[in-house]
């Protein structure tokens, strides 16, 4: 008898085999989350602000999670794609527009990846000029030629790569005691600076393109509303999984540069002042992982911003198809890796005030986004029965206003910093 | 095709409008008062050929939206605004939109259809209404570029644009228009199953092949999929399923109803339904199984028995046999018997009292022969078998020795099995050569 078929005999193990078969979605989205941009923005905050700041983790948690039970709900519910609902409910003025802001921020954040790209390697000795275009050679061929076991290894490589945040964090030697006080008795600055770190963090955990990525994972996976506490408990291990790689993150900052007072502007610096307090291979797995994050999102949001805006607007998509059957497709593909590695490549290019615009996009898009998300899930002739409940409508309506609220102080924070500087 | 007047020429001059032109225009009363927008039209899909507009639906309000229906025979003229014969206090809104079987908004505009000559999904940038003595027909649907600008309201600008760069693109001149007759709707429903109303496009789909069919149904979206199988045929619906892939075909089962999912496990190929069966979960499999027909169910269960890559676990049980006496004319009355026989007619198996295999014969052998001689007697010199344990590798390799498109499966008894046909085969070998191409890869 070989071991599946033992394994399908034993109810306990029939379950949990079922159980990881249904992982997934979640689970990829929350780990793509983690990637160069985020990396940055946790190490950033822990080196300028130490322990405290680890509170915000928990509102970034909750946030993640009803939006993205949402996602998962509309993809379980209606089988389509967001892009797909939004151009079938909204039209195609506004679809245009959400997808325009959704390809330019796209692009700038596919620069932050290669960003992280050439400051991971750059710590091994290897120049950006030679880095950033192997590895988009790479992902390229990865895309056009790859296939599923592949791309699945890779995938494994990138949980992996997460989990070096633990050997960084573990050497680092925090202060565990600390560490708890920050979730028990957060402790809240009210000055402008750690008011945006705070924006900044909740804002790099829910990016407008995951939305889409997530539910175009759910349908691919198949999942239906029969599957529904599966694919809950799904998106609530992708969650907490997110969260804790960040915590890890912002705890081996937090031990070494913020207790040394050593501040840092990116995730590299984070890898470099590492080595100092917590030895030759936290900092060399810092980088490792910073690579592998940059890497995978790299793939991910180029591949995702493509497919979205040819489902919009009908056009053939998807990686199976050859260059002649989805030319729109491959075109779009191309221009956002080429474009994206070409900024990074410009000397002195003006990465913080690309990062900074990318940002801002992001922050106009959010609201557009989860606005017709809400309407669409309240809605009974897209949703049927599984339109959101008074408690699922009092969170998912706050947690938009709330994000909205603070996206909007995001963007007009700096201007009045600009206001106070003349 | 009179398709690219200026956006100022009076709507009334012209014998083709976009729906995209329409929607949204002021609608006034008898008195020119003016009473809300154009919302949606309602469309008789069986007037004509083409559907025909039959009501037009009336939006009022910004924050809270109602919706009243007008005849299309109280409508005096569509220009740049729309004139009702009747009074607005006639008219009754509310906050529902008026029920309707088939509506351009809901159920063209922006959604997806299938392209019944090109057999692909598309989707609808714009519907091109055709105008007859003061009736709009839907004639085709738009799904170029040009759809998508006009909508945005840029027309002009990206002709200018594109003709400064090249005067003689194809896309100033080429609409990428889809006739009505070649135009599929899909069910736009969601979950909610019971407001299945698909006859608006009734049987366009049966002039698709139905292994083409089936690539299109397997690019749908699951419950758009569900939907539009249940429209067809049962005749239909058997070929498509046939032709899907196993995990199209899971997929689909998971949603049908148990009986529906019976009643096609009964009408495809018996090994195909086997590889189903397989497929599915556990319990599911056994539920079903107690629907089917005991024929069925016998036949299947035999099938289930045997290792998937074996010659038992590939063959299908149904074929047809006949005793030692019989002659050629049984042969040719069990053929008109069996004209509707899934599995191949042309082979004949001859098998003693026990069911204990003695020869092939075929049409081609047996069709110039005297009806009374003994079909026995003009059975294929070679003895090919093979055994239910045997590998597919070697019934390929016996298929192409003796050049043979089906070979019968003994057990050890030499008791007929079944038998296995090279189409069988040939699925099972590209799966095998596309493993190892992957792995190579």
């Amino acid at each position: 008898m070989s071991f599946w078929e033992k394994a399908k005999k034993n109810k306990v193990l029939k379950n949990t085999l079922f159980f990881l078969a249904m992982l997934g979605p979640g689970v990829i989205t929350g780990s793509v989350d983690n990637d160069a941009g985020g990396i940055t923005t946790y190490s950033v905050a822990a080196a300028t602000y130490g322990y405290p700041i680890l509170w915000t983790l928990l509102p970034s948690f909750i946030v993640l999670l009803v939006v993205q039970e949402m996602n998962m709900r509309m993809g379980a519910c209606t089988g389509k794609g967001l892009a797909d609902l939004i151009r079938e409910n909204f039209g195609v003025k506004v679809t245009f527009w959400i997808f325009l802001g959704l390809l330019v921020a796209d692009i700038g954040n596919t620069a932050t990846e290669f960003a992280g790209v050439a400051g991971s390697m750059n710590i091994f000795g290897i120049s950006k000029y030679i880095s950033v275009p192997v590895t988009a050679g790479a992902v390229w061929i990865l895309v056009t030629k790859g296939n599923y076991k592949i791309s699945e290894r890779i995938f494994l490589m990138f949980s992996v790569a997460l989990l070096s945040y633990i050997v960084s964090a573990l050497a680092a030697k925090p202060d565990w005691h600390q560490v708890g006080l920050a979730f028990i008795h957060p402790q809240i600055q009210y000055d402008k600076d750690y008011l945006i770190m705070v924006l900044g963090i909740v804002g790099t955990t829910i990016a407008p393109w995951m939305q889409f990525y997530m539910q175009s994972a759910v349908i691919e996976k198949g999942t239906t509303m029969e599957d529904y506490k599966l694919a809950l408990a799904d998106v609530v291990i992708g969650c907490v999984a997110t969260v804790a790689v960040a915590i890890f993150i912002m705890v081996a900052c937090a031990a070494t540069l913020h207790v040394n007072n050593i501040t840092i502007n990116e995730a590299k610096d984070a890898a470099l002042a590492l080595k100092p307090f917590a030895g030759a291979l936290a900092s060399a797995v810092f980088a490792f992982g910073l690579f592998v994050a940059s890497i995978f999102s790299a793939t991910i949001l180029p591949l995702a911003t493509a497919f979205y805006i040819c489902e919009a607007f009908g056009f053939n998509a998807g990686i199976d198809k050859r260059v002649e059957e989805a030319p729109q497709f491959y075109t779009l593909f191309a221009a956002i890796l080429i474009i994206a590695c070409v900024i990074i490549l410009i000397p002195n290019a003006p990465l913080i005030a690309i990062t900074l615009w990318t940002q801002d996009i992001n922050a106009m898009l959010l609201p557009v986004v989860l606005i017709s998300m809400q309407l669409m899930v309240n809605n009974p002739e897209i949703m049927g029965e599984h339109v959101n409940n008074k408690f699922q409508n009092a969170v998912g309506w706050s947690t938009t206003v709330i994000l909205i609220t603070l996206t909007l102080l995001l963007m007009v924070l700096p201007a009045f910093d600009l206001f106070k500087a003349h | 095709m009179p398709t690219r007047q200026g956006r100022h020429q009076p709507l009334n001059m012209k014998l083709f409008l976009y729906f995209s032109q329409v929607i949204g225009l002021d609608i006034m009363d008898a008195q020119g008062q003016w009473i809300g927008r154009l919302h949606d039209i309602a469309m008789n899909p069986y007037a004509d050929i083409y559907p025909k507009a039959s009501d037009l639906i009336i939006r009022r309000g910004s924050s809270s939206k109602e919706y009243a229906r007008v005849n299309w025979e109280d409508i005096v003229y569509i220009e740049n605004n729309i004139r009702l014969k009747i009074m607005g206090d006639r008219l009754k809104f509310s906050k529902e939109i008026p029920r309707s079987d088939f509506t351009l908004r809901r159920d063209i505009f922006d959604q997806q259809v299938v392209d019944i000559d090109d057999q692909r999904v598309v989707r609808v940038n714009d519907i091109h209404l055709l105008r007859v003595e003061n009736q709009l027909y839907a004639a085709h649907v738009d799904v170029g570029l040009r759809g998508i600008f006009r909508r945005l309201g840029w027309t002009g600008m990206v002709d200018l644009i594109v003709f400064l760069i090249n005067s003689k693109s194809p896309y100033l001149t080429n609409e990428e228009l889809i006739p009505w007759k070649a135009t599929q709707v899909l069910p736009k429903l969601g979950r909610m199953k019971s407001v299945l109303k698909l006859e608006v496009a009734k049987n366009k789909l049966g002039s698709i092949p139905p292994a083409a069919l089936a690539d299109i149904i397997q690019g749908l979206d699951i419950f758009v999929r569900v939907s539009m199988f249940k429209s067809m045929e049962s005749a239909l619906q058997n070929k498509v399923f046939t032709d899907m892939t196993l995990t199209c075909k899971a997929e689909l089962v998971e949603q049908l109803s148990e009986a529906e999912s019976a009643n096609l496990i009964t009408n495809i190929p018996a090994d195909e339904a086997t590889d189903l069966l397989m497929k599915l979960p556990r319990e599911k499999a056994h539920h079903l199984m107690g629907l089917l027909g005991s024929e069925t169910n016998k036949k299947l269960r035999k099938l289930l028995g045997y290792a998937k890559d074996s010659a038992g676990g590939l063959m299908t049980t149904e074929y047809l046999y006949l005793k030692a006496d019989a002659t050629v004319a049984d042969a040719f009355n069990k053929i008109r018997e069996n004209i509707n026989f899934p599995g191949t007619i042309f082979f004949f198996y001859i098998v003693d009292d026990d069911h204990k295999y003695l020869g092939t014969t075929s049409l081609r052998r047996f069709f110039n022969e005297n009806p009374q001689t003994l079909l026995i007697d003009i059975c294929y010199p070679e003895n090919i078998h093979v055994y239910t344990d045997d590998s597919v590798e070697q019934v390929a390799l016996l298929l192409e020795r003796y050049k043979s498109s089906s070979i019968p499966v003994l057990n050890h008894q030499d008791i007929l099995q079944g038998i296995i046909t090279i189409d069988d085969v040939m699925e099972e070998l590209i799966s095998l050569v596309w493993h190892k191409y992957k792995e190579k890869l």
